[in-house]
């Protein structure tokens, strides 16, 4: 049969019309499936699954569509989100959401905690007051917390056997800087030629952000004040101080990697294959290093520097936030009940996935089950107490910049932690008081 | 006939002419209307007129550091790559014993994505264990921190760009050298002229024309460079701000801070000063082969 050339150009504009359709339709509208993202490491995406598989499996009427975040899901969640396909249940750090918040992105969970005071007074019984407090927000209740992800310090046993040392199993008997310094010198092992054959310390946060925290054990604080703070105490002595001794263990001591020294291999590496005594992170590499052949690790307390008795984590936590433009509300809601609720969070405490944030969960048998191999649980189980929160302000992102930027000289060794007094400090200062 | 013929050849431009309006032509013109505004992607936009380039100008002092640094990565690319690329096409136009394999080699660039590419060449500059230091300390030369000081990292990132760039530009000067006339050549022998001589006095004059071109997009693709430093050095522009360009800068306004009117004026900064270079250029062009 043949086709007359008008015939073709009409069936040629409605394949491409057809074809198109979907695509201009956008990705995501396609379903009723409630559409839930997060961000997780390999390893964290499998106890997440197991979450959600839960949570499916006791509400069969909803369905949940997982989007794992690529490296920087605050990027993504503003281009979702600016594009009109804000996921309906989003994962919210700590020190960025306020930036969503400010925007009118999340729901102000207030809304739904009002409509179910059974359940509000639930958490407000048995969760750590620091983690909801975290995500409140210029009056707004932003995200529901599911765990807290402090940084503590993970130690190989056996390095520490063979060295006759043993480490703190609580946060209020925290080694002091000095203490942590001859520590980390004794579990440091060269071979002749000088290479370094054994760390006695690695950091697998973000330096900065790691700097910031041995500041915040030398007495500092982050900012004040805690939400929408107004200056910053990059100037403070406490604070210089902190950074300086956290510059030091890399570039003066040399028991930690320097930067360039983690190029080729990554300090959870360095610790799971055995070449590192301590290695500072948070609980999302607990279950990495428990997967690693031949490592028999604990946890103990971060150094103090400061007079005062013990030592502190970030609080480091993450919760659970509804978009403000979901269809989905309510299937979200009941999903962030379960999530963060006594239900949910006592599944989570057993597969080992958080510390969670309810007392209840994180005191469980199914906890403490899950971490069988961890002599120190104090030190996950006191952690959110023994944390100081990271500012919340919009204008964290900026902060954030300003700090590798000023940071990384020091961290690199070749400006000292006071010229942060003279370049980090005014410029942040200018950007709080000036957004 | 000839009005159904037009008809037709209007539906076959028409989706073209639709993507072009969508994905072009809008974009643009709202990222013009963006420059003058006050926007966070969320709220509503604020008029602030020439509020964004004044504080461009005078008030951020990352711009005169994305200024340096767009400069310094521009020359740094720049004139390796046209050095290179004339080397190379002279190379290629002569004949030389295994030049399909040379070439074939040569254009391996082009059929890499900036991104995997630059992934591939984080490996290539580690600082330890990296294939270049590797090298290097075979010669005696002690680790170059490629990607970890500053200054280093703004040359790593000109070696990638310019291992990129060579291929095209070398495409396109070859193209030139391979339509100068061969009699030129036999007579500049006969006078007794030597290859450099022949090379200065007949091809270099003779594919001007290609050569600028060269330049233009060279410039045009250094002062746009984005993907293949974000997937190098970082969202930062680190370490420090080594590496911190206009692309850079761009994108951190616009998908970091959330400040689309700013990162726009940015953009329509640059476009600006970018139009008036290509517009230089073509000038001088003219001005050249009118004096001839």
């Amino acid at each position: 049969m043949l086709v007359g050339r008008r015939a073709f150009l009409h069936a040629a504009t409605g394949i491409g019309a057809a074809l198109a359709m979907p695509a201009l339709g956008g990705c995501g509208g396609d379903d009723d499936a409630l559409t839930f993202f997060f961000q997780a490491n390999p390893a964290e995406a499998d106890g997440r699954q197991r979450v959600i598989d839960e949570f499916a499996r006791r509400n069969p009427d909803i369905r949940v569509r997982t989007l794992l975040s690529g490296p920087d899901p605050m990027q993504q969640m503003l281009t979702f989100c600016a594009g009109g396909k804000c996921p309906d249940v989003l994962m919210a750090w700590e020190q960025t959401y306020a930036g969503l918040a400010d925007r009118g992105v999340l729901l102000d969970l207030n809304i739904m905690l009002d409509r179910d005071p059974a359940f509000a007074a639930e958490l407000a019984a048995g969760g750590v007051a620091a983690l909801y407090d975290t995500f409140t927000f210029e009056g707004g209740q932003y995200a529901l917390p599911e765990q807290w992800s402090g940084n503590f310090l993970f130690f190989n046993k056996a390095l520490f056997d063979e060295a006759g040392l043993r480490p703190p199993g609580r946060w209020e008997d925290a080694w002091s800087f000095a203490e942590f310094l001859d520590i980390a010198r004794a579990l440091t092992e060269r071979v002749r030629s000088g290479e370094v054959r054994q760390w006695g310390f690695v950091d697998s946060w973000v330096p900065y952000y790691s700097a910031g925290l041995f500041a915040i054990n030398n007495g500092a604080e982050w900012a004040r004040p805690r939400t929408v703070p107004g200056r910053s105490v990059f100037s403070d002595d406490a604070f210089v101080e902190g950074v300086q001794f956290y510059a030091d263990l890399a570039n003066r001591y040399h028991v930690a990697p320097a930067p360039a020294d983690q190029q080729s291999i990554s300090a959870m590496d360095l610790f799971a294959q055995g070449r590192a005594a301590l290695a500072m992170g948070g609980h999302w590499r607990y279950r990495t290093f428990a997967d690693a052949d031949d490592l028999d690790f604990d946890v103990t307390a971060l150094p103090s520097g400061s007079a005062r008795r013990g030592a502190r984590s970030n609080i480091g936590t993450t919760g659970l936030a509804i978009s403000a433009a979901s269809r989905h509300r309510e299937q979200a809601w009941e999903f962030l009940k379960f999530a963060a609720g006594p239900v949910g969070q006592a599944v989570i405490a057993e597969t080992g996935l958080f510390v969670p944030a309810l007392r209840s969960a994180v005191r469980s048998t199914g906890f403490a089950e899950a971490h069988r191999d961890i002599g120190n649980l104090d030190i996950l189980i006191d952690g959110p107490a023994h944390s100081a929160p990271l500012p919340v302000t919009d204008q964290w992102p900026r902060i954030d910049a300003l700090m590798d930027r000023y940071m990384g000289p020091v961290l690199r060794g070749i400006a000292p932690a006071t010229s942060l007094a003279d370049r980090l400090a005014p410029e942040a200062e200018e950007v709080l008081r000036n957004p | 006939m000839a009005r159904r013929q037009a008809r037709a050849a209007r539906l076959f431009i028409a989706p073209n002419l639709v993507a072009v309006a969508v994905f072009l032509v809008f974009p643009l013109g709202f990222s013009l209307y963006l420059s003058f505004q006050q926007w966070d992607m969320f709220g509503p936009i604020r008029f602030t007129g020439l509020g964004n380039f004044r504080r461009l100008l005078t008030s951020d002092p990352l711009f005169t550091i994305a200024l340096r640094n767009t400069i310094v990565f521009t020359l740094g690319t720049l004139i390796p790559t046209v050095s290179i690329s004339l080397v190379v096409a002279a190379t290629l136009n002569r004949g030389v014993r295994g030049t399909g394999f040379f070439r074939t080699v040569m254009f391996l660039p082009l059929a890499i994505s900036s991104v995997v590419m630059a992934v591939i060449w984080r490996f290539v500059f580690d600082t330890n264990n990296g294939l270049l230091n590797m090298m290097l300390g075979r010669l005696g030369i002690g680790p170059v921190p490629w990607l970890v000081d500053p200054r280093w990292a703004m040359v790593s990132v000109c070696l990638v760009s310019v291992w990129k760039s060579i291929p095209f530009a070398t495409i396109v000067l070859l193209a030139a050298m391979q339509g100068v006339p061969a009699d030129l050549y036999e007579a500049a022998k006969i006078d007794g002229a030597g290859a450099i001589r022949r090379f200065a006095s007949i091809t270099l004059p003779l594919i001007r024309g290609a050569l600028s071109f060269v330049f233009v997009i060279s410039i045009i693709d250094s002062v746009q460079a984005f993907d293949q430093i974000y997937v190098l050095t970082g969202g930062h522009g680190g370490p420090e701000t080594g590496t911190y360009v206009f692309g850079i800068m761009i994108f951190q306004n616009a998908f970091a801070f959330g400040d689309a009117g700013y990162a726009s004026a940015i953009a329509w900064l640059i476009f600006v000063v970018l139009l008036a270079l290509t517009v230089a250029q073509l000038w001088f062009a003219r001005k050249n082969s009118a004096d001839r």
